[in-house]
């Protein structure tokens, strides 16, 4: 608790940070009230072909797409998508890596070099490549897409908690612990993992951004949620049939990914200038 | 004697990691299906048509001998024929790669070439308005989505301008094919008029590809300054009146250096990323474009193939920096 | 009366840092004569390495500024020189420097050559000869191949003098290949090969091991004597100021209390802080004895004579008015309203 408000002071000192954190909050009021902001909810699915490609306007804000549909009130709503696949990708991407980093650092042995080296196969590829492989066999649909990012993202935090562990588990009070006999879970989950914590908070930040990039590209490849899902990738490709009339098609989409994208990244990079000294006072490494 | 130690222990994981890249791609293609065959064959095949396919492709033999007989394939270069050029898929990888390491290539060069000294004179000036602006630019470049700016651009220089062509590699024929790299192969057979083409055509493609890769040069080499910059050598060459030309953009930046070009890897795994799409946008005949195009057709044999080849380009790119990383720092090597 | 080569005076310089304004050196007065070598001894944190590097001129930029004061060189005051003319003119040429730590001072990833050749290119004494000026530039890197070769010459002399063996061999090394002394022996050659005036020598045996200490400050000390160049020497290490120093200065607290002739300094010490000092030393008749007290915070110092809040013999005065000199014998020159009286105090044993 107490550091949790060491970071909310931080951050509203940092004024670069706090932009990320009000462009993720307007990310979160977006997903959330979408129903309430966007003037026409019901075009999420609806069409109306008379008000097809419109310019924006006092009513169409962001203009019209291809079936006729509020561009604005279609982003809202795709807010909703691109947090659900950010936060569950990432979610298990961190249930599976951080395990398999704490048991792999925290051994050593045949057990942990295997695990490691899997985990270096699976970074050995491009991400979205893998991604694409993996969502293409399954079918496009949004709970494919959140299973191939998190079986492609996992290998991240598996590498990051492995190094840490390994760094900190001389430490005296680690090594004081296991004198003390506590099991090794008592040591990974009570010593080890409150003490790399700030780490794998900033890598969470900033992997938050990267998974929406990925994921937004899956989409434009039609890998992701199919039509007439409002899906931030998706309209950007269907945008492209229209080019260069309909130049505010694929603007809006854009920008909101650029900006969501955006704020993760500030943050992350706010986030570790915050918590990196931090890290350095509390935890004495040994080089 | 350290280095040989070390160009050893990274060949000799190069291969356990290329047949666990292997083993990915057959748990993707052969266990994640629910029926592997009736996913080849696709939506129309009738039962004895899958049933055929299936002894044909061998698919009804246990899991190990499949497994082992794939590995054996995919070494013989042997990804099967791709649905939608029906020709085997080996040979519209090769014949594909050309086109997309010129691209990378080219955006190597240019983000290197722009990304380093904006880094240096980012951490010179730190915190005047150049820098200021810098740090704008390349958190941008990172949060950009590559498809997306692509589209921007081809609006903004193509359609609105008509500065650049719009899409493809040459509106020619391209010049005659020697390596399969157009500027290459056109200043080989010194066909300026191809060159031209192909320089215009790279264009758009490599400001796509290179921007955020830029964005990532740019912060590291800055951050390995300003590291550089702290370090007491650097105030006993200036205790010393060196130059400060000489400190900055000899002793300090290769200094900084060492740090950047390992990220070199990392650049090369956005960059093949970002051309899965960028190729999909500008129509480039490279190997992203073949992979859009047979996710469009579902062929899935040809996305394997192309997963394969692009993460053992990435396998050997990293291999590549590792070693030169011990060639760069004389600390790793003796 | 002997001229002075440097001659510091009401120096002030502070720094910023997050916790406040740090005044760091405090109106200091500090002389050294052609071919003199001077100990400025102080515990760390005392301000002595902040007054060699304002010396050099290579504060750190963004967080310290001079207040006030004059460094004259050869009767010029550097710091109304432009910056280019100090790194071109002065640095590295009239005055050099040796540093702290001989690991981390050298770069990691250029051979001792290409650095030592790196200095000769822009210090050589040979650089203004006009015999070199019209030769051709050796490779791309504007550095005429005549003047490389005899600078070349030179440097391999000079290893040599400074006991390196085989100095061909050493050029060729990496930095991490050459034990620690042997760096700092390089660094001692790099200090003489520009021809100085002076040198500014940091601390310069702190990182080494103490079996090499000796050696290493004896070379420095038989060299400097051969050309006649001046030394500046820190060090918190007592004995070996009392070794090689012609004269000793006495900081404390960014102050400079006392200045004396190293065999003065050491009989009959004048400043009460001075005695103190001494008197910490661990000596057969009484032990270690410890000053009382702390070393005071920078951010806000006591007012006057910084010492005041620890000194046995301090008055109102002292707390209000920082002492001017007073001297105690010819070149002895204390800072003090209440000096010790000369009786015997124990010396240096």
């Amino acid at each position: 608790m107490e550091m949790f408000r060491f970071i909310v002071r931080k951050l509203v000192e940092d004024r670069v940070a706090l932009l990320g954190v009000i462009l993720i909050m307007a990310l979160i009021i977006a997903a959330i009230a979408a129903p309430v902001f966007s003037t026409f909810p019901e075009d999420v699915a609806d069409f109306h072909p008379k008000n097809r490609l419109l310019e924006p306007d006092s009513m169409f804000w962001f203009g019209t797409d291809r079936m006729g549909s509020d561009i604005y009130s279609r982003i809202l709503f795709g807010a909703r998508i691109t947090i659900t696949i950010a936060v569950v990708a990432i979610g298990a991407s961190v249930l599976i890596g951080v395990p398999i980093g704490l048991v792999a650092g925290y051994y050593h042995g045949w057990f942990s070099e295997m695990l490691m080296r899997v985990s270096d196969i699976f970074l050995a590829v491009p991400q979205i490549v893998l991604a694409i492989a993996i969502a293409q066999t399954l079918g496009p649909s949004i709970e494919n897409v959140i299973l191939a990012l998190s079986a492609t993202y996992w290998p991240f935090w598996a590498r990051l908690v492995y190094a840490e562990t390994r760094s900190i588990q001389n430490e005296v009070f680690v090594e004081a612990s296991i004198a003390l006999g506590a099991s090794p879970f008592r040591v990974m989950v009570m010593h080890v993992l409150p003490n790399i914590s700030s780490s794998i908070i900033v890598r969470t930040t900033i992997g938050m951004g990267g998974t929406i990039l990925t994921a937004a590209t899956l989409g434009f490849l039609g890998l992701g949620a199919p039509a007439p899902s409002p899906e931030w990738g998706r309209m950007i490709s269907e945008s492209r049939e229209f080019l260069p009339e309909a130049w505010w098609y694929a603007t809006a989409p854009g920008i909101a990914i650029f900006l969501v994208v955006m704020g993760f990244n500030l943050l992350g990079d706010g986030l570790r200038d915050i918590l990196d000294p931090r890290i350095r006072r509390s935890v004495h490494r040994d080089k | 004697m350290k280095l040989l130690v070390l160009v050893l222990n990274r060949f000799f994981w190069f291969f356990p990691t290329v047949v666990g890249l292997m083993v990915i791609t057959f748990t993707i293609s052969h266990i994640i299906p629910a029926d592997p065959v009736a996913f080849l064959a696709g939506d129309n095949a009738s039962n004895e048509q899958i049933e055929a396919l299936r002894r044909q492709l061998g698919l009804d033999q246990p899991m190990h001998i499949q497994l082992w007989r794939y590995l054996i394939d995919l070494t013989q270069g042997n990804f099967g024929n791709s649905l939608y050029t029906l020709r085997p898929i080996s040979d519209d990888l090769s014949s594909r790669l050309p086109a997309t390491l010129e691209l990378t290539f080219m955006s190597v060069l240019v983000s290197a070439a722009l990304g380093i000294p904006l880094g240096v004179i980012s951490a010179v000036r730190r915190n005047s308005p150049l820098d200021h602006f810098l740090r704008i630019f390349t958190v941008s470049g990172l949060a950009i989505a590559s498809f997306w700016f692509a589209i921007l651009l081809q609006l903004l220089f193509a359609m609105d301008l008509g500065w650049t062509p719009l899409q493809g590699r040459s509106s020619g024929w391209g010049p005659e094919h020697i390596t399969g790299f157009f500027v290459i192969d056109s200043l080989l057979t010194w066909n300026m008029e191809e060159l031209r083409l192909s320089l215009s055509h790279m264009i758009l493609p490599v400001m796509t590809l290179a921007y955020p890769a830029m964005a990532t040069i740019v912060r590291f080499t800055r951050a390995g300054v300003l590291n550089a910059m702290n370090s007491n050598y650097v105030l006993y060459e200036e205790a010393m009146g060196f130059p400060r030309r000489v400190i900055i953009w000899k002793y300090v930046l290769r200094n900084a250096l060492i740090g950047t070009v390992t990220q070199i890897g990392l650049i090369f795994g956005i960059l093949i990323a970002n051309a899965v799409v960028v190729e999909a946008v500008f129509d480039w005949p490279g190997l992203g474009y073949y992979a859009v195009q047979s996710i469009l057709m579902s062929d899935y044999n040809a996305i394997m193939g192309f997963t394969f080849v692009a993460g053992v380009i990435f396998i050997i790119v990293n291999l590549i920096v590792d070693i030169s990383h011990g060639f760069i720092d004389p600390r790793e090597s003796r | 009366m002997i001229s002075n080569l440097l001659r510091v005076h009401d120096l002030r310089v502070s720094f910023a840092t997050e916790a406040g304004i740090a005044h760091v050196l405090d109106r200091v007065d500090f002389t050294i004569a052609k071919g003199e070598i001077v100990g400025l001894v102080g515990e760390s944190g005392c301000g002595k390495t902040t007054l060699a590097r304002t010396i050099l001129g290579v504060l750190p930029e963004n967080s310290a500024r001079i207040d006030s004061g004059v460094v004259e060189f050869e009767g010029e005051n550097l710091l109304d020189k432009p910056s280019e003319e100090l790194s071109d003119k002065i640095r590295g040429r009239a005055i050099t420097f040796i540093p702290q730590d001989p690991f981390s001072s050298f770069n990691p990833v250029f051979t001792i050559g290409t650095q030592i050749m790196e200095l000769m290119k822009w210090k050589s004494p040979a650089r203004d000869d006009p015999y070199y000026a019209n030769s051709a530039s050796r490779f791309w890197n504007g550095y005429p191949s005549t003047r490389y070769e005899a600078d070349k010459g030179r440097v391999l002399e000079l290893l040599r003098e400074v006991q390196l063996p085989e100095p061909e061999a050493i050029l060729a090394k990496y930095p991490h290949e050459v034990s620690g002394g042997q760096r700092q022996r390089l660094m001692i050659a790099m200090a003489l090969l520009p021809e100085p005036k002076m040198i500014i020598a940091d601390e310069p045996t702190t990182a080494l091991d103490v079996t090499i200490q000796a050696q290493i400050l004896h070379l420095l000390r038989t060299l400097a004597r051969e050309r006649d160049v001046a030394v500046l020497f820190t060090t918190h290490d007592l004995g070996t100021t009392y070794e090689i120093c012609d004269r000793v200065t006495v900081m404390y607290a960014g102050q400079e209390m006392e200045t004396a002739p190293s065999d003065g300094f050491f009989n009959t010490p004048s400043h009460p802080y001075t005695r103190d000092l001494l008197q910490s030393l661990p000596s057969r008749e009484h032990g270690i004895k410890g000053i009382p007290g702390d070393i005071p915070a920078l951010i806000s110092p006591p007012g006057g004579c910084r010492f005041h809040p620890r000194c046995t013999a301090a008055s109102e005065r002292c707390s209000v008015e920082r002492p001017d000199h007073t001297q105690i014998s010819e070149r002895h020159n204390v800072r003090c309203f209440h000096p010790v009286a000369h009786k015997s105090v124990g010396a240096a044993s």
